[in-house]
C-alpha cells in the first residue's frame, strides 16, 4: 500500500457517494443532477451545530463517525483494478466482513445515543438482524475464497479470469447479495431506519452535520457492497476489450443500480419474517454453500 | 523495540483488570465481562509467544483461535444461566444468589 | 511490520486497550460498559495485526463487535439502572478485590521479566493464512473438532437453560400443578400430584 492509498481511497469514497447519490436519482426517475447533490451535502454543513438533549453524547457523537470509518475501510478493502487494490492483506475479505460488522455497534450507538424510545428501538431491531446477517455475508466470502486458495480478494478476482464467480456458485451469490444490501441499509432490507417505521429509525435524531455524515456513510457502504459483490462474484476487472478500470466501474455502477431499483420496486421486509428467514433459510443455505464450494474446488479448480 | 517481556505485561496488566472486575463487580453480567478480558489478556500472551518466540508454531494461532471460541462459548452459556436465573429470582445480582451459603 | 512500526501502533494501542478495559468497570452506564469492552478487545485485535498475526487480528475484530453488542442486549435487559443515569455502586469487596488483582498482575508482570526466554528468532514472520489453515485440518484437527462439538453443546445447553419453562417444557392446558417441595424438608421426597415418573423426575422443579 503506497503513501497515496489513503487519499486516494478517501476521494474514492466522496466521488463514489456522489455517483451513488446520482444513482439513486436516476433509479427513482428523477433526472440526476449533481448540482442538487452537492448542495443538499454543502447544506447539511452549513446548518447551525444543534445538539438536541440526548442522554449519551459520547455515544451519540462517535456513532456517525464509527459508521463513516466503517465504510471507508469496507471500501478500502475492495480490489479495483490491479494497480489500485487499496488494503492489499492477504486476509482480506475477511477484513471486509469485519469493517461491516461495525456498522452493528455503530447503529446500536445511535439509537442509544439519542436515548429516546423509538430510535433505541431501531438500534436493537438492527443489531437483532445483522447478528443474522453476518453468518451468510462470512460463509459466502468463504465459499469464494475455497476455489481461489486465498482470502486475498486480489487472488479471487484473478480466478474468475474464465468463468464470474456468480455461475459457478449462485447459491453464495444468492446469498451475498442480499446480505449485503441489508448491512448497506438498502430497502427492502432497510426495516430499522426507514423513514416511515417507527419514528424514522435508529438514525432519525441526527440533523445538520451528523445527518450528512450518515448519509455520507450509507452510500459508501452501498459503494463498497457493489464493489465487493463486482469484485468477489462477477469477475472485477475482468473483461473483452475495454480497460480494467472501466470494466470494474462498469459492474460496479450495475450492482449498485440493481440494489437500489430492487428498493424501489420490492416491498419492505417485515421483521418476523426476515429473522425467521435469515436463521431457517439462509445460515443453513450458507453451509450448503460452503459444501459446494468445496466440491467445485475440488473438481473444477483443480 | 517491543521484545516479548512488553507484551506479557500488558497481558499481565490486562488480566490484573479483568481480575478486578471479576472479583469486584455484582452483576452477574459484570463478572462475565471480565471473564472475557481474563480471555482476551491469555489470548495476547499466545499472539506475543508466536510473534516473538516461536514463529514457526502454528499450533500457537490454533490457540489463540481456541480462546477466542472459548471466549464466544462462555458468553453463551453464561448469559443463558443469567437468563434461567432471572426467570426464577428476578435478579441478576450475585450477591443476592446466596443458597449455598454455608 | 518493522520494530519501529510495531513500536508506534503498540504503544498508544495498548495503552487505550488498558484504559478502556479499566473504565468497564468504572462506567456505570450500561451501554458504554459494553461499548467500551468492545474498544478494548477490538483494539486488541489490532495490536494482534500490529504484531504480524493479520488472520488473528481481523478474526477478533470480526468476533469481538458481534460478542459485544450482544452483551449491550443483555445488560440492557438484566440490569437495574442501564442508563447510569442514578450512578449506582455495582462493586463489592473493592479494596480485596483490587489488591488482588494488582497483586497477580505484578506476579505475572515479575514472571515475564525474570525468564528466560528464547531469543527471537531471524524472520519473525507469524504463520500466515495458508499455514493456520494447514495447521487446523492436519494437526489440530481433533483440537478444531472438538472446539466445534463444545459449541455445539454450548448452543444446545444455552437454549435449553434460557427457554420458557425450562427443558421439561411449557405446562400444557391440563396439566396438575406443579409439585414445589415443602421448605424447609429439603432430605425428604415429595411424590408429584399424578404419580411417580421415574428418577428423572427428582429435582427437577424450579421454584416458578
Amino acid at each position: 500500500m503506497s503513501a497515496a492509498s489513503p487519499f486516494a481511497i478517501v476521494a474514492l469514497a466522496l466521488v463514489g457517494a456522489m455517483a451513488v447519490a446520482l444513482l439513486e436519482q436516476v433509479v427513482a426517475g428523477a433526472r440526476p443532477s449533481p448540482a442538487g447533490v452537492a448542495r443538499a451535502a454543502l447544506g447539511t454543513l452549513r446548518q447551525p451545530l444543534a445538539v438536541p438533549q440526548v442522554k449519551d453524547a459520547w455515544l451519540y457523537h462517535g456513532a456517525p463517525v464509527l459508521l463513516l470509518l466503517g465504510g471507508v475501510l469496507a471500501l478500502a478493502t475492495v480490489p479495483w483494478t490491479p494497480g489500485f487494490r487499496g488494503l492489499d492483506f492477504s486476509t482480506g475479505a475477511i477484513l471486509y466482513s469485519a469493517c461491516l460488522a461495525y456498522v452493528t455497534p455503530a447503529v446500536l450507538m445511535a439509537g442509544w445515543g439519542a436515548g429516546r424510545p423509538l430510535q433505541v428501538v431501531g438500534g436493537f431491531r438492527f443489531v437483532a438482524l445483522m447478528l443474522a446477517y453476518e453468518m451468510p455475508i462470512v460463509m459466502a466470502v468463504t465459499a469464494v475464497a475455497a476455489p481461489a486458495e486465498s482470502l486475498r480478494p486480489a487472488a479471487i478476482v484473478e480466478i474468475q479470469h474464465a468463468v464470474p464467480m456468480a455461475l459457478v456458485q449462485p447459491l453464495a451469490f444468492a446469498l451475498f447479495v442480499p446480505a449485503v444490501m441489508a448491512v448497506a441499509f438498502i430497502p427492502p432490507f432497510d426495516l430499522p431506519q426507514a423513514p416511515g417505521e417507527l419514528g424514522g429509525g435508529a438514525f432519525s435524531a441526527y440533523t445538520g452535520v451528523h445527518a450528512g455524515i450518515v448519509s455520507l456513510a450509507q452510500k459508501v457502504l452501498v459503494l463498497g457492497a457493489a464493489g465487493m459483490t463486482a469484485a468477489l462474484f462477477l469477475g472485477g476487472w475482468h473483461g473483452p476489450l475495454l480497460p480494467d478500470a472501466l470494466w470494474m466501474a462498469l459492474k460496479t455502477a450495475a450492482v449498485a443500480a440493481a440494489m437500489l431499483a430492487a428498493g424501489r420496486r420490492l416491498p419492505r421486509a417485515e421483521l418476523p419474517w426476515l429473522l425467521g428467514a435469515a436463521w431457517k433459510y439462509a445460515v443453513p443455505a450458507a453451509i450448503l454453500a460452503i459444501v459446494w464450494a468445496g466440491f467445485v474446488s475440488l473438481a473444477v479448480y483443480q | 523495540m517491543i521484545s516479548l517481556p512488553v507484551v506479557l505485561i500488558a497481558a499481565a496488566l490486562l488480566f490484573g483488570i479483568g481480575l478486578y472486575g471479576v472479583l469486584g463487580q455484582t452483576n452477574s453480567i459484570m463478572v462475565i465481562m471480565g471473564v472475557e478480558l481474563l480471555l482476551g489478556a491469555a489470548a495476547l500472551n499466545a499472539v506475543g509467544f508466536l510473534r516473538y518466540a516461536w514463529p514457526e508454531a502454528a499450533s500457537g494461532a490454533m490457540f489463540v483461535l481456541i480462546v477466542v471460541t472459548l471466549m464466544a462459548v462462555e458468553a453463551t452459556v453464561g448469559f443463558a444461566l443469567v437468563v434461567a436465573t432471572f426467570r426464577n429470582r428476578r435478579t441478576a445480582e450475585l450477591d443476592d444468589l446466596t443458597d449455598l451459603k454455608g | 511490520m518493522s520494530g519501529l512500526g510495531t513500536a508506534l501502533v503498540f504503544w498508544p494501542t495498548a495503552a487505550i486497550m488498558l484504559v478502556t478495559g479499566l473504565y468497564v468497570f468504572r462506567t456505570s452506564s450500561m451501554a458504554r460498559a459494553g461499548l467500551l469492552l468492545l474498544a478494548s478487545l477490538g483494539v486488541e485485535g489490532l495490536i494482534f495485526l500490529a504484531l504480524a498475526s493479520e488472520f488473528l487480528g481481523v478474526l477478533q475484530l470480526l468476533m469481538m463487535s458481534g460478542e459485544m453488542v450482544i452483551m449491550v442486549f443483555f445488560m440492557v435487559m438484566f440490569m437495574a439502572d442501564p442508563g447510569g443515569l442514578m450512578g449506582m455502586d455495582m462493586t463489592h469487596d473493592k479494596r480485596r478485590s483490587a489488591a488482588a488483582a494488582v497483586g497477580v498482575a505484578v506476579a505475572l508482570a515479575l514472571l515475564a521479566l525474570l525468564t528466560d526466554w528464547p531469543a527471537a528468532t531471524l524472520s519473525g514472520e507469524a504463520p500466515d493464512v495458508r499455514a493456520i489453515g494447514f495447521e487446523v485440518m492436519g494437526r489440530s484437527m481433533f483440537t478444531f473438532l472438538f472446539a466445534g462439538m463444545t459449541i455445539l453443546f454450548a448452543i444446545v445447553g444455552g437454549i435449553m437453560l434460557a427457554a420458557q419453562g425450562g427443558r421439561l417444557g411449557i405446562a400444557a392446558p391440563g396439566d396438575d400443578g406443579v409439585a414445589v417441595p415443602p421448605p424447609g424438608r429439603a432430605g425428604q421426597h415429595v411424590p408429584p400430584p399424578g404419580g411417580e415418573e421415574g428418577h428423572a423426575m427428582h429435582g427437577a422443579e424450579p421454584a416458578r
